[in-house]
């Protein structure tokens, strides 16, 4: 009987780093088309992760998450980023209506001493595709965006980290009392992404 | 050391604290995400996911009907202060446990029975709780128009700006723009709060108005309900650079979408009306009529003994049968009607007491109160 070996690709810190900012990126067109907060004929369907994708083609939007996802893989290959917030609010009332959070965690030894780590493209990329599609799906439990909203993104870093002038200190922008869902996470094995959405679960006695 | 440990956990944000309690929510959600039907408010993931492992078990399946039961049954029960209450939570729990929504649900009937137990009561005419009831049954409904209506004439959710939003968004969708405007105008004229949500929807509006095409005059609001074909998606120009300070990405400004300008109807210029349509057309006449048998195919069965043949009954149908919704009066005694005339106001008729029907007849009700959501309330009570 012939034994099958898994081929494994070599990953090192800033292969990693590229593979966990561009993942933001796509996240963030998905959630922003998923979520309605922009117009669906302003996004150009792709395809990434095997599946069909969508980015926006707004030029404005583009710049802003092309230089966000630099400044990320840059934090990212030094260890600093701990976390990622793409923050979805009222633009009437600033209220935070939801929250998509990418918790992030580095493995020290290979920031420190700089090896690398083995996982196959194909793994990562499956378990990428797998919030992907959960994303999408999260329309069955998030309520209905029924107004104009805008987005932020926050980051979190380490207290040592020099910010760029692109970027100002924020409060953490939470919602009091929230519904959370854990969706799935993908590991590098040198950046583990672990994906929860929360949402503000609007009562009946609420305007 | 310790006591600073101790104030970096009480002071961890309640998302950190979830991803480290390694909680799961279980991904029913994913799986049967055809079969549930979004919410406005959102849903509960964890009764989310209850409630859709129903569908692969029958005894959970059975439960949820009996909870359903039950809460119809506190509903009833209610002696407290707030009579709504039962009713609302009830109407949360269907909305979270029937996750497809649909007839089997009874979400209709229940919506129906809530705002018709209360509909003349001074004390929730201005309660947001019984106005948002009311706008979901309108949602559910084929016609919203008789709904709103009857909201308006019996001043029920006047001052909530809501009440101005979805009547004007309703009047806009059937093309009604200058009524919707009106309604809006009327709302704010009125101060109905939030005010801010109100005149948000008030410039969303006027900015839809603007982006449509062609003005709509009176006279052709008046004519029946125009259908639109497909939706016509106007891509706009693009929009200045965003600057990356900017730290809120708003979309507004391209947010909405452009109305579909009339069909132009295309004639062929080649055919110039030579041929008459009413004329046969030689080509295809009969030239023979065929033998006689031919002819008489459809009469080649032989008669047979009709003393043979047995015609089948409907069974269970009797002409001046009591119909299964029908009640029968029943006789108060002079002396108990004081008495109960004193109960509270949430107690209920037994006209409004929920049937435990069963799935047939939930169905076909809820079909009824679609087509004519005030079907059940007197006829004195509804809107000229």
């Amino acid at each position: 009987m012939a034994a099958r070996t898994v081929a494994k690709d070599i990953i090192t810190l800033r292969g990693s780093a590229a593979i966990v900012s561009e993942f933001f990126g796509y996240a963030a067109n998905s959630i922003l088309y998923n979520r309605g907060v922009y117009p669906e004929e302003s996004f150009v369907k792709v395809k990434k992760y095997g599946l069909p994708m969508l980015l926006t083609e707004d030029e404005g939007v583009k710049s802003f998450l092309a230089n966000l996802t630099a400044q990320l893989s840059e934090w990212l290959e030094a260890g600093k980023l701990q976390r990622v917030v793409l923050v979805i609010m009222s633009k009437a009332t600033s209220e935070v209506l939801e929250r998509w959070n990418f918790s992030i965690e580095t493995d020290s030894e290979v920031v420190e001493k700089g090896v690398s780590r083995e996982k196959s493209d194909k793994e990562i990329m499956r378990e990428i595709q797998a919030i992907m599609r959960q994303i999408a799906s999260s329309i069955t439990y998030l309520p209905c965006l029924d107004e104009p909203c805008v987005f932020d993104v926050l980051a979190y870093t380490d207290k040592d980290v020099a910010v760029p002038f692109t970027w100002v200190e924020s409060d953490p922008k939470l919602i009091a009392n929230p519904q959370m869902v854990k969706l799935h996470s993908f590991d590098t094995k040198i950046h583990k992404v672990d994906t929860l959405v929360s949402y503000k679960n609007d009562e009946w006695d609420e305007q | 050391m310790a006591e600073a440990e101790m104030e970096k956990i009480t002071t961890i944000d309640p998302e950190t604290e979830f991803l480290a309690s390694k909680r799961k929510n279980g991904n029913e959600w994913e799986t049967f995400k055809e079969n549930v039907r979004p919410l406005k408010r959102g849903r509960n993931v964890n009764l989310l996911n209850h409630a859709l492992n129903s569908h692969t078990d029958n005894q959970l399946k059975k439960s949820l009907v009996q909870q359903r039961s039950k809460l119809i049954q506190a509903i009833q029960e209610y002696q407290g202060d707030d009579p709504l209450l039962p009713w609302i939570q009830c109407i949360k729990w269907v909305q979270e446990a029937f996750p497809p929504g649909g007839d089997s649900s009874g979400l209709v009937v229940i919506y129906e029975q809530c705002v018709r137990a209360f509909w003349h009561s001074e004390r929730y005419k201005d309660d947001l709780r019984y106005l948002k009831v009311w706008l979901e049954y309108a949602d559910n409904c084929f016609d919203a128009d008789v709904i709103y209506a009857f909201l308006d004439a019996n001043g029920i959710g006047k001052p909530h700006s809501i009440f101005y939003i979805s009547y004007a968004l309703h009047l806009e969708s059937k093309n009604k723009f200058k009524a919707a405007n009106q309604m809006l105008e009327l709302g704010i004229s009125r101060n109905a709060q939030p005010i801010e949500k109100l005149k948000a929807a008030y410039r969303q509006f006027f900015a839809r108005s603007m982006a449509r095409p062609i003005a709509i005059d009176d006279s052709v609001e008046k004519l029946a309900p125009t259908r639109s074909f497909g939706t016509v998606l106007a891509k706009g120009e693009n929009r200045a650079p965003l600057s990356i300070l900017n730290s809120n990405r708003d979309p507004s400004a391209k947010n909405d979408r452009t109305r579909a300008a009339p069909l132009s109807i295309y004639k062929d210029s080649a055919d110039t009306g030579d041929t008459d349509p009413h004329k046969p057309d030689p080509s295809h006449s009969w030239h023979t009529l065929g033998a006689r048998a031919d002819r008489n195919k459809e009469n080649n069965a032989i008669p047979g003994k009709w003393k043979s043949y047995k015609v089948p009954q409907r069974p269970g149908t009797r002409v001046g049968g009591a119909t299964p919704s029908a009640f029968i009066p029943v006789f108060v005694d002079e002396e108990c009607q004081d008495s109960q005339s004193k109960k509270a106001e949430g107690c209920k008729s037994s006209s409004l007491k929920i049937r435990q029907e069963d799935d047939k007849e939930l169905k076909r009700e809820t079909e009824l109160l679609r087509k004519n959501p005030l079907r059940n309330f007197p006829q004195n009570s509804l809107p000229r």
